[in-house]
């Protein structure tokens, strides 16, 4: 599956610059920026990016809602969803799986190989769940 | 009228008595029985189970007669409880120690007595079971022995009620320390909780600042922001292996908090063990490359094993990021994977390094053991790696040694059981 673009949805807007120009200069994407699950799914909406890497611990609606929400919506329901996170225990990871998202990547990430990450993630992901 | 003298043994006496607990209840039928009988084969108007307490005799059960105590200065049975036998007075008024007695003469107008004592399991007379007539007379052999007898069982009585009560006491105790155990274990539930979730923030915390660090450095050591100048490079290179060296700190913490606690989550798949050991040399090798060292690698047969991979590639790469590091160059590490007679999967990963010291083998598996004394931070680890590899390989139902001697290389090695005989597989416990 072709990325052209890619939605970043994170509180911390260091990791959200860094995440953009791993991106764009190593992955040669459009990147979408957010930092709230609420502006996330607005971009979502609004961009219909291939993509979305997607920050667990947020104030307000966390990753986990998040995904919900997009799932919940028509427009948003196919996107895949990467989580993004610190949060990599066993159980955490577990859970993300079990919401149907695409796959994990864990922080800190290698900025150089984000962009591959992403492609294994997708070209093995069948889609979201009914 | 002469008052008996109190026996020798009082105060074990009194103390059995209030062991007891029987003093002022209500009437009880077995005892009550004990008392009819007594007076129906002695053929008397009056039986009565009498103990003696400090001041007074109390009287359990009673037939033929309404006080429920008297004084113990009058009382007959005060004198009883002072032999072993049977106590008779024929006939009070021939008696120098009762004639006087108000209880001779007046109501209940004793003239005849005989006092059976009653004897606690641990030889104590606290009372008696004794029968009382209006008139002089004797009791038969037969009548004597009945009552010693029937004093017998009223004393058991007596003694199993003291044998309940202690037990009630011991129940009661065990309910209140079984209620204290349960608190305990709610309270370090409660502290566990807390404290993995104060590790599982802290970890969070951490990680938040360094994914910046980490990335802005990769990012600039990737070129992707224009290339930079040797030594800005260099500069840059070892900020990044050094945050890197953070980061796996960090996680090493965390899993030895897991371990610490009981938690590691395992789980356990079928391994290819051709492919995890191709895979392992794959990521090593520009590890073993920058120290110049080959890195070399045999599976040896058709490997059965079931084990968490992602964890047993982890043990592996410590051990292997070890012989590395202590390899020197233009050697050989050498990883192999074979099968024991035993039916277990045994793993080894050898170098030609510098050996340890026996003394130091058996400290080598500790947390933050890092051998060497000069070498150790020059090499890099965090410390924990041994030690998270020693429990990984433990919850595996596995066992995990090392074969070194000074000058001659170390050989590290880990067994793990067959598919079969893993009860350490099993879900981690809750506690």
């Amino acid at each position: 599956m072709p990325v052209s673009k890619v939605l970043l949805v994170d509180d911390e807007p260091h990791i959200r610059r860094i995440g953009e120009l791993s991106l764009k200069g190593v992955g040669k994407w459009k990147v979408v920026l957010a930092s709230s699950g609420h502006e996330a799914l607005e971009a979502a909406a609004r961009e219909a990016p291939d993509v979305i890497l997607l920050d667990v611990m947020m104030p307000g609606m966390d990753g986990q809602e998040t995904l919900l929400e997009l799932r919940a919506r028509e427009a948003t329901a196919a996107i895949p969803i990467i989580f993004m996170t610190a949060k990599v225990q066993k159980h955490e990871v577990d859970r993300y799986r079990e919401l149907g998202a695409a796959g994990v990547i864990p922080k800190p990430f290698d900025p150089m190989a984000l962009p591959g990450q992403i492609r294994d993630i997708l070209a093995s992901y069948a889609g979201p769940r009914a | 009228m002469k008052a008996a003298p109190a026996p020798a043994d009082e105060i074990e006496r009194l103390a059995a008595l209030s062991d007891a607990a029987i003093l002022d209840t209500p009437p009880e039928r077995a005892f009550d029985d004990l008392t009819r009988l007594a007076a129906s084969i002695c053929r008397t108007p009056i039986a009565l189970v009498s103990l003696v307490d400090r001041e007074r005799q109390w009287f359990k059960s009673r037939v033929g007669l309404d006080a429920s105590e008297t004084p113990r200065e009058v009382a007959f049975c005060a004198h009883a409880i002072l032999g072993e036998e049977l106590f008779l007075v024929p006939d009070a008024y021939d008696d120098e120690r009762f004639a006087d007695n108000p209880l001779v003469t007046g109501p209940p107008n004793v003239r005849f007595y005989a006092g059976a004592p009653l004897a606690t399991a641990d030889g104590h007379n606290i009372g008696t079971l004794c029968v009382i007539d209006h008139g002089p007379r004797q009791l038969d052999e037969e009548q004597r022995s009945a009552l010693s007898a029937l004093a017998r069982q009223v004393a058991a009585q007596i003694d199993l009620r003291r044998a309940n009560g202690r037990l009630a006491n011991l129940n009661g105790e065990l309910v209140a320390r079984a209620r204290e155990a349960q608190a305990v274990i709610e309270q370090r539930k409660a502290v566990e909780r807390l404290k993995d979730e104060f590790v599982s923030t802290v970890a969070h915390e951490l990680r938040t600042p360094l994914t910046s660090i980490r990335g802005a450095l990769g990012l600039l050591e990737g070129g992707v922001l224009g290339a930079l100048p040797d030594e800005a490079m260099e500069v840059v290179h070892i900020a990044r292996t050094n945050t890197d060296r953070l980061v796996r700190l960090i996680n090493d913490f965390l899993d030895l908090e897991k371990i610490e606690a009981g938690k590691l989550e395992l789980d356990p798949k079928h391994v290819d063990v051709r492919q995890l050991v191709s895979s392992l040399v794959e990521s090593l090798s520009p590890v073993a490359a920058e120290a110049k060292v080959e890195l070399w690698a045999e599976v040896r047969g058709e490997l059965d094993l079931v084990a968490d991979e992602d964890r047993i590639a982890q043990v592996l790469t410590n051990l292997m990021s070890n012989a590395l590091k202590f390899s020197p160059p233009e050697q050989r590490v050498e990883l192999f994977a074979e099968a024991t007679a035993t039916g277990r999967v045994r793993f080894g990963v050898r170098d030609r390094g510098p050996g340890i010291a026996e003394a130091d083998l058996a400290r080598l598996f500790n947390r933050f053991e890092q051998l060497g004394g000069h070498g150790p931070r020059k090499v890099g680890g965090t410390g924990l790696g041994l030690a998270i590899s020693k429990a990984i390989v433990e919850q595996h139902g596995g066992t995990i040694g090392v074969a070194s001697a000074l000058g001659q290389g170390s050989t590290f090695w880990f067994e793990l059981p067959p598919r079969d005989a893993r009860p350490s597989l099993a879900a981690p416990s809750e506690m």
